[in-house]
């Protein structure tokens, strides 16, 4: 369980793309409603509706910031504190690579992966890709 | 789900888990805190932690407690992980309808400049 990856190729330019990341009212209209900065060193929260164990903040702080290419903020929510990180990459016509990395599951990652892998019931529990993750993670 | 996080969080916690886990039959106190450089009361709270969250269970065998893991306990972190990797799906999908939307938008004062 050390990140969850995600990647998608948008039919937008990368600078577009960075401002969607960067711009607090473009990532409001996507994302959150949230008071980001692109500035290293600044603290800023996500706030959305609270849900069972979570009061809907998100405590953030920017970590990395390196136009137009990549990105990276921590990301709290609860006790549980994980690293986002945006990484954009140009490709022909136009096109932009997405690529999100959510990690830093590290502290339950070994006991995790150890115990939850080695049982019977993985196959239900996690979805094919999530469970290839999860093995990347425990053979690295 | 914080209970079980918090829980993980720590390293004595997750030696204790992975100690029992490689255990057969469980494990007591005692033979938990081989080598751990910590005061009994102090070692018991651990174990108290991950009891109250059900990751470890004990039956009693004469006057020792036997700890067992109780790997389903964890179910409730992959349901979670599950949740936060359709999370992220929906907000790039909503990233690729903005964006498209701001593309659409920007075209025509584009057409003007040339």
């Amino acid at each position: 369980m050390s990140r969850i990856t995600h990647t998608e190729t948008y039919d937008a330019p990368r600078s577009a793309v960075w401002a969607a990341l960067t711009d607090s009212d473009q990532l409001a209209a996507w994302l959150m409603p949230n008071d980001f900065r692109p500035e290293v060193g600044h603290s800023f929260t996500f706030r959305t509706d609270p849900g069972p164990g979570f009061d809907g903040v998100v405590r953030c702080e920017v970590l990395v910031v390196d136009p137009p290419e990549r990105l990276s903020y921590s990301w709290s929510s609860g006790s549980l504190g994980t690293v986002v990180t945006w990484t954009l990459e140009e490709r022909p016509g136009g096109q932009t690579r997405l690529t999100l990395e959510h990690d830093g599951f590290r502290p339950v990652r070994d006991v995790f992966v150890r115990t939850l892998l080695s049982m019977g019931w993985k196959r239900k529990l996690l979805p094919s890709k999530l469970r290839h993750q999860l093995q990347s993670a425990t053979s690295q | 789900m914080p209970d079980v996080f918090s829980a993980l969080a720590d390293p004595t916690r997750r030696l204790i888990l992975d100690r029992l886990r490689e255990s057969e039959g469980g494990l007591t106190p005692q033979q938990l805190a081989v080598g751990v450089a910590m005061s009994q009361p102090a070692f018991s709270k651990h174990l108290r932690v991950l009891r109250e969250c059900e990751l470890i269970a004990f039956r009693s065998s004469g006057r020792e407690r036997i700890y067992r893991i109780n790997s389903a306990a964890l179910q409730p972190v992959a349901a979670w992980l599950r949740q936060y990797d359709a999370f992220w799906a929906t907000k790039l999908s909503a990233l690729g309808d903005h964006l498209a939307t701001q593309q659409a938008a920007a075209e025509p004062s584009e057409e003007d400049d040339q």
